[in-house]
């Protein structure tokens, strides 16, 4: 004999536990990437400045390198909202 | 508009008696772009030329100049110019007022650092003093013992010490002082039981008299002193203000005669003659020629030379006034070279969409709007007004884009949406159907194909102009392989915002006619990209990559409404809305609190949306459209001469 309304609070807790799993998920995607991508322009900017300081018209060159890994964290963010929307 | 203007090379010849006119001439026009002359094995008796001669005495007179701005801490930039003054007048009063006013600078700024010197020397004696004033014992009592030990110092606290001695302590003055008499015999044990205490010897200065008294004469004197300071400081400013314009136009003047007379230091010259390379626009060859034939009364030989390959061709831009701005971040990466298309203009105009479509907040627009205009009033620096001037563009779009996605400051405006929704359900009462992620984001997805497929068509014009015909075939290539992939995913799977491939029948592996097609495609295309370099193929992941890094224009978008949707709902849902129903001496309070979140936490977010719009929208020309198809490294267009600004022409 199945009580209907615990089968009712069952379905409703998986529910909320899915939407929990979901966010923790999305939150994973978006920690793992940002420490990766931070981690990647830690070496590139730090070398990037001292280049700067050595020759001023690098510049241009040396900002498109340093943001070359913010990509990954782009990806992150976007599989995160895909997962949450 | 997207070429460089149209240069020409000029070889100008004359005969060494001619080249102070020919040099005068070519920096009044300030249009010749000169090539440095390199000495080679076969210059055929050419050499690099010599200064002129007054080049040392006049490069001296400049040196003394630009010493006195410096104490006056003068800038020729930020003077205003009252009148413009004729060089041969200034010329003569260089020789006759600059000597004196040279020695008065001098003297006054010597008297200064003699006075300067002599006020540290009393400031600190008053220092040293100043402890002895605990203890009411003249100065000169503490020295010239035979048989007895004094010690002076800085101490925690008062100390009792077993030897006999005699001793002063006093908390009057800061750190406490103590002055311990004692025989000499004692003196160890007495030192041992001060060091204990942390005892720390200050030195007895060397002066007679009661230490408040020698303390008064010397501030006596730093305070004469100071007076002698002022009225110095003074006489300079006031010969500053006398003097500053006068002293700009001298820099100017001086300036240019050493630029002239150290010109021939790039002409190819021989005993009798001097040749210049140089580069002038295109259109002003004729003036040249004509100005250069009336200085020197046709004594001048000037002549057009060919264009080569190889050439350095020095690169003006050629843009439209609205693209002028973003020169400045065509800078920032590289200046185009002369011979590839130059994206300046349509940087242009796809920045501020980009920024617009990041950041898409009539709010923020209004702000930073503000803040372009406000600070335009300030700044009159050319690259700052340049920057100010992309800022306000990027702005303007922000607000139309603000109205599209109905937004200002995280709140809906009165109509909904026109373009997709940004809008999300933060809140525990948020209600709405949440953003169209999916849309966004394909929309984002089909401005990279766009700007790609841009990129590449701008690549293969280049190849084009230089009749490489593999290179054409490899950027058509890359165009094939991205839209055969494109085509590929359209059979396999409906997406929407994107044509559906996925009714047609199946052909071969479970790919329908489209998949087939769009798979040939690739594949030509790959063949395409390896027909100029198979290394290239490495590259190939970059299709998807580029592609989908131009979603950072929704992602950084939305991150930015989150926030500030955020901020409205701890603001207000939270903090002032409630209070405001039930009325309290604590909601007062929180209502406080609660516009301060709303004003840093909008605060923040402007500064963050400004950054985020800005190096995303940058970034994408940069990195993914920019290597498409651009090089750079061309060299920037500097004719000789300067433009005057205190002098007439």
């Amino acid at each position: 004999m199945v009580d209907p309304v615990m089968t009712l609070t069952t379905v409703e807790m998986v529910e909320a536990s899915q939407i929990g799993m979901k966010s923790l998920a999305a939150a994973l995607a978006v920690v793992g990437t940002g420490v990766a991508a931070a981690f990647a322009e830690y070496g590139i900017g730090s070398a990037a400045v001292g280049a700067t300081a050595e020759n001023k018209d690098v510049f241009g060159l040396v900002l498109l390198l340093t943001v070359i890994p913010e990509t990954i964290v782009i990806f992150g963010l976007v599989v995160a909202l895909l997962m949450l929307f | 508009m997207l070429r460089a203007k149209q240069m020409s090379r000029l070889l100008i010849a004359a005969s060494r008696d001619q080249m102070q006119a020919v040099i005068r001439e070519l920096y009044r026009q300030h249009i010749c772009h000169i090539e440095d002359f390199v000495e080679d094995g076969d210059g055929e008796g050419f050499r690099i030329g010599m200064p002129l001669a007054d080049a040392d005495e006049i490069s001296s007179k400049l040196i003394k100049i630009r010493a006195i701005k410096n104490t006056f801490g003068l800038s020729s930039e930020d003077l205003p110019v009252e009148l413009k003054r004729s060089a041969r007048d200034l010329r003569a009063l260089v020789d006759q007022d600059l000597p004196a006013i040279q020695e008065d600078v001098e003297a006054l700024v010597g008297r200064r650092q003699k006075l300067e010197a002599a006020l540290r020397e009393h400031e600190q004696r008053i220092k040293e003093l100043t402890p002895f004033t605990a203890v009411p014992i003249d100065l000169g009592m503490y020295r010239g013992y035979a048989g007895f030990s004094v010690f002076t110092g800085r101490i925690a606290g008062d100390v009792e010490i077993s030897a006999p001695h005699e001793r002063f302590f006093s908390d009057t003055v800061p750190s406490n002082f103590i002055a311990v008499i004692t025989p000499n015999d004692y003196r160890e044990e007495v030192e041992k039981d001060l060091l204990e205490a942390r005892f720390q010897a200050v030195p007895v200065p060397d002066e007679e008299g009661s230490a408040q008294s020698c303390i008064e004469t010397h501030a006596g004197e730093a305070a004469r002193i100071r007076e002698e300071l002022a009225l110095i400081q003074s006489r300079i400013t006031e010969m500053k203000t006398r003097y500053s314009e006068f002293l700009a136009a001298c820099d100017e003047l001086l300036t240019s005669e050493v630029e002239q007379a150290e010109v021939p230091l790039r002409f190819a010259t021989s005993d009798e003659s001097f040749l210049i390379e140089g580069w002038v626009l295109a259109d002003k060859v004729a003036g040249v020629r004509e100005s250069l034939d009336a200085v020197t009364g046709g004594r001048v030989f000037v002549t057009e030379l060919e264009v080569t390959e190889t050439a350095r061709v020095p690169v003006e831009y050629d843009n439209p006034s609205f693209a002028q701005p973003s020169e400045l971040l065509m800078d920032t990466y590289s200046r185009p070279k002369y011979d590839e298309l130059d994206p300046t203009a349509v940087l242009a105009i796809i920045f501020p969409v980009f920024f617009g479509i990041i950041l898409g907040d009539a709010g923020y627009g209004l702000i930073l709007l503000a803040a372009s205009w406000g600070l335009g009033r300030f700044i009159t620096s050319d690259a700052a007004g340049r920057l100010l001037t992309v800022l306000r563009n990027a702005s303007i779009s922000s607000i139309i884009f603000g109205m599209l996605y109905s937004e200002v400051l995280g709140f809906a405006l009165p109509w909904e949406p026109i373009i997709f929704s940004r809008h999300l359900n933060i809140g525990a009462h948020a209600t709405g159907h949440g953003p169209e992620i999916t849309g966004l984001l394909i929309l984002a997805v089909w401005i990279g194909i766009a700007q790609i497929s841009l990129g590449r068509v701008l690549n293969a014009i280049n190849h084009h102009h230089h009749h490489e015909v593999r290179g054409v075939a490899a950027q058509l290539g890359w165009l094939a392989a991205m839209w055969g992939i494109l085509i590929l995913l359209w059979s396999m799977a409906p997406i929407p915002y994107m044509p559906d491939l996925t009714g047609m029948a199946p052909v071969v592996a479970g790919l329908n006619g489209g998949g087939v097609a769009g798979a040939l495609i690739c594949l030509a295309g790959i063949a395409g990209i390896a027909c100029e370099s198979a290394l290239e193929l490495v590259e190939l992941p970059t299709i998807i990559s580029h592609t989908m890094s131009y979603t950072r224009l929704v992602a950084v978008g939305l991150s930015s409404v989150a926030i500030a949707m955020v901020v409205n709902y701890i603001a207000i849902g939270m903090l002032i809305g409630p209070q405001l129903e039930h009325f309290s001496a604590l909601g007062i309070v929180l209502i406080i609190m609660g516009v301060l979140v709303f004003i840093l936490g909008h605060a923040l977010n402007t500064a963050l949306g400004l950054l985020g719009g800005g190096l995303h929208s940058i970034r994408l020309q940069y990195v993914e459209f920019f290597t498409k198809f651009y090089k750079g490294g061309g060299i920037k267009f500097n004719p000789f001469g300067i433009k005057s600004k205190f002098l007439e022409d």
